[in-house]
């Protein structure tokens, strides 16, 4: 074949060309330390990132409200604990009033007790998180009921807040208030509530000095105190699903971002490497060309 | 004649021009070597007609002549060039513009698309935890624009891109017609040298310059014709360049190509007034291939819809992503959605059938769609002005039905990728109307949301599966064109050059080859001059010195 100047320096050209697209490529990969830049780079790679962003955006998501949905349930739990406190005294200061040798002195002095215990527990039924009232159902912008145990609102069981914790995957934060001070049936504005129809009954009963109707309320109490210790295993169990729930979401979010990275992140040490590569491959074909290109019979004809 | 005195004379001056005509041509290669085009022009030389000697001895040599000057070329490579290069041309301007069309979407990134969209997303599930938090709210506001703003962004984008291909074709078309024009008077001139039987070297060279440019605009087939005998006998050779079975230059006459604004787009989702090409005449062109074929293709390309390009271009995807906000302001503010995938639109709750947070016990449903589309003035629309451009619904309004979706089809239909956007109630007053709930007076009531979020993962909710799906298949569907349009380059581009290259074996100048002719020229010269010294001093001998 005849090769002619112009074909050397053509070629030249164009493989120059090819080796700096090489060397660009690396250079780009190394300076903004993914693989592509754009999708027809590999439009796999870009798929997968896209799907893997989003999977990743959404478990830190989930991770978010697993921790709100734990801190509004953690509330749930030591006021729920609170409660049982409360219900725990009652019983206690009940035993006594029950007993014949209390004098009606001591009985007044338990009345007063069981009364402040009354206004504690509608205090703790109006507790709030981040300023709404946990136990409200869905009125979380209205206390649950007044000082004297009369409801507030209109409150259904079926009123449950869920938080989503997982594509499908929902979990219901709040107990309500008819659940808890209900004995677990819906509630009308203006009933009062039984947990403090029970109180109201004990500081009647304490009113009147009479020991046998003190003694008789123990087994009203226990229903109450059962009922709350019901749902405070329900919260109990519900919390542990959260913790499980992020245990797991923190491993697919360490996962996923280390499929992410994987995906689309650049090795660094075989960039630099396939750079350093193409930089020889440059230079040698730079010194080849200055060699092949130089001379020709001018040069030897004197 | 018979050996006469001063033939010699004559032969040595023959070798002197022939040497001096080789040496013009040498030169003459050698300034053109750079020159884009040019081939290779040789010396044609022949010994001269002999003399028969008077004595019967045989011939005698008269010495050279020089018969002509060749260009050295190979028609068929030039063919074949310019029936590769038009292709080199059409996946050039499709890997360019698709590059850009990728970057108009920034995917993959930080600012993208599937950004944009998860973090709206992520401040409905905030709303999620905490939906009476005013500035949850004012943020799910922000973050709803920062989705509608991305889809205006790159559909505006998309418009400008398809505004300068439309310009770069009205360009193209010119310089078409420019090289059109050219070649007919090169034509004219090759004509008017050629009809006394020489070669014009230099003229031929460049009209298939002028043509291998052509070659890359738009598929043309160049060819000579005989088309009968001149007077004097030679042929009457015409050249000819044909666009589609169409000459657009036939011998000297020109068949301009024209640009026209269309009266009515082509694809509902173009900007107005692209231009339509039509031969000078009035009949329709054809554009196979050539750089005037990937800008046609990117301009006009809606995957083959209507009768338009099958090619993935400007068009396509502007209806693509029509389509996604479309159907995610349907399903987000109206909760109509193919739920289960049977192929009927199913109804379940959205936006509107929501309560607003300051809504009392006994209100009705807000009735407040979350997106609409920008007015006239480039105001957000309210939600009953908004439905008011779909007519009456029909009545009852029954899910599953034709008319149902029929009335859906023509509200959503209103809004594009460009002047989608919030609803005016949202705008004015996020803390109260997003509605988060399914019952009034309920500001705790999440339901609505978690039904309208339960929709982000509906695999129905596109043909393609979820928002994201639907995104990432246009993305991939984008790289993978890319992907093929350079592949295709680099095929086109190593085989162009291939061809050019053997093209430049044979046409072009050697540097070496030419000095190696220097060299044999010179001698010649020298020798032949040397002949002139000889019988000079022959002549002396014979004038001056056998004298009286």
């Amino acid at each position: 074949m005849r090769i002619t100047n112009n074909m050397l320096i053509n070629n030249m050209l164009a493989n120059l060309n090819t080796n700096l697209t090489r060397m660009n490529k690396y250079q780009n990969q190394l300076a903004t330390g993914k693989k592509i830049t754009l999708p027809s780079d590999d439009p796999i790679v870009a798929s997968r990132a896209l799907k893997l962003r989003t999977d990743v955006a959404e478990i830190d998501q989930y991770l978010r409200n697993v921790d709100d949905a734990t801190s509004w349930m953690e509330i749930t739990e030591s006021t729920l604990a609170q409660i049982g406190d409360v219900m725990q005294r009652l019983r206690e200061i009940t035993v006594q009033g029950s007993t014949g040798t209390t004098t009606p002195d001591d009985l007044d002095k338990i009345k007063k007790e069981a009364e402040q215990l009354k206004i504690q527990m509608t205090h703790l039924a109006n507790t709030t998180y981040a300023g709404r009232y946990i136990f409200s159902g869905y009125k979380t912008d209205k206390p649950l009921m007044d000082e004297s145990g009369t409801f507030l609102i209109d409150i259904a069981n079926s009123e449950q807040i869920m938080y989503e914790i997982g594509i499908g995957d929902d979990i219901n934060i709040n107990v309500t208030g008819s659940d808890l001070f209900n004995s677990g049936t819906d509630a009308a504005a203006g009933s009062t509530s039984s947990l403090i129809g029970v109180i109201d009954a004990l500081i009647a009963a304490l009113g009147s000095g009479d020991h046998n109707a003190v003694g008789n309320m123990l087994s009203q109490i226990d229903v109450e105190m059962n009922n709350i210790l019901r749902v405070r295993s329900g919260v109990g169990a519900r919390m542990n699903r959260l913790e499980l729930t992020a245990n797991r979401l923190e491993e697919d979010y360490i996962n996923f971002t280390k499929l992410m990275s994987k995906n689309e992140d650049v090795d660094i040490a075989e960039a630099i490497m396939y750079l350093q590569n193409e930089e020889y491959v440059y230079r040698a074909s730079l010194s080849a060309g200055a060699r092949v290109i130089q001379p020709s019979l001018i040069d030897f004809l004197r | 004649m018979n050996n006469t005195t001063f033939i010699g004379l004559d032969i040595a001056t023959r070798g002197l021009y022939a040497a001096q005509r080789g040496l013009t041509n040498v030169n003459h290669n050698i300034d053109n070597i750079n020159t884009p085009g040019y081939s290779r022009q040789v010396l044609q030389q022949q010994a001269a007609r002999p003399m028969m000697a008077a004595d019967g001895s045989g011939m005698l040599g008269m010495g050279t002549d020089v018969t002509g000057i060749m260009r050295v070329r190979d028609e068929y490579l030039d063919t074949k060039y310019r029936s590769e290069v038009q292709y080199l041309g059409e996946w050039d301007v499709k890997h360019t513009l698709l590059e850009e069309m990728q970057t108009m979407y920034n995917e993959p990134s930080k600012s993208g698309f599937n950004t944009v969209l998860n973090q709206f997303y992520d401040t409905l599930q905030q709303l999620a935890t905490d939906p009476s938090s005013h500035s949850t709210r004012a943020a799910v506001k922000e973050k709803a624009i920062a989705v509608t703003k991305y889809f205006n962004s790159v559909a505006t984008h998309f418009e400008y891109l398809q505004n300068d291909v439309n310009n770069i074709i009205y360009a193209k078309v010119n310089e078409i017609n420019s090289l059109a024009d050219q070649i007919a008077k090169l034509n004219q001139q090759i004509y008017n040298y050629e009809v006394t039987g020489n070669v014009a070297n230099d003229l031929r060279d460049q009209r298939g310059y002028l043509v291998d440019k052509l070659s890359q605009l738009v598929n043309v087939q160049a060819y000579e014709t005989v088309t009968g005998k001149l007077p004097n006998g030679h042929d009457d050779i015409r050249f000819s360049v044909v666009i589609s079975g169409k000459a657009l230059v036939d011998h000297i006459h020109v068949t301009h190509i024209v640009t026209q604004q269309r009266a009515e787009k082509k694809n509902a989702e173009d900007i107005e007034n692209l231009y339509e090409l039509s031969w000078e005449d009035g009949n329709q062109i054809t554009i196979r291939s050539g750089e005037l074929k990937g800008y046609l293709d990117v301009r006009d390309g809606n995957d083959g819809l209507n009768g338009s390009p099958d090619f993935r271009g400007i068009p396509y995807y502007q209806r693509r992503m029509n389509e996604f906000v479309r159907v995610l302001a349907r399903t987000f503010n109206e909760g109509v959605i193919d739920i289960d995938g049977d192929g009927v639109l199913d109804k379940v709750n959205g936006h509107v059938d929501g309560y607003t947070l300051n809504s009392q016990a006994g209100d009705p449903a807000a009735g407040i769609r979350f997106f609409t589309m920008f007015d006239e003035y480039g105001n957000p629309m309210s939600s009953t002005a908004f439905a008011s451009g779909a007519g009456t619904p029909p009545s009852p309004l029954i899910p599953g039905t034709d008319e149902f979706k029929a009335y859906y089809d023509a509200m959503y239909s209103q809004i594009t990728a460009k002047n989608f956007s919030i609803s005016s109630e949202i705008d004015e007053n996020p803390s109260n109307n997003i509605a988060t709930s399914d019952s009034p007076a309920q500001v705790g009531n999440i339901e609505n949301l978690r039904s309208i979020m339960a929709m982000r993962h509906n695999a129905y909710m596109f043909m393609e599966g979820s928002p994201e799906d639907y995104i990432k298949t246009i993305i991939s569907t984008m790289g993978v064109d890319g992907q093929q349009a350079k592949a295709h380059l680099d095929n086109q581009s190593i085989m162009t050059r291939q061809i050019n290259n053997r093209r430049q074996s044979i046409s072009g100048v050697s540097i070496d080859e030419e000095m190696g002719n220097l060299v044999r020229y010179q001698h010649a010269y020298n020798a032949a001059a040397k002949m002139i010294q000889t019988y000079a001093e022959l002549l002396d001998i014979l004038v001056n010195r056998l004298g009286i």
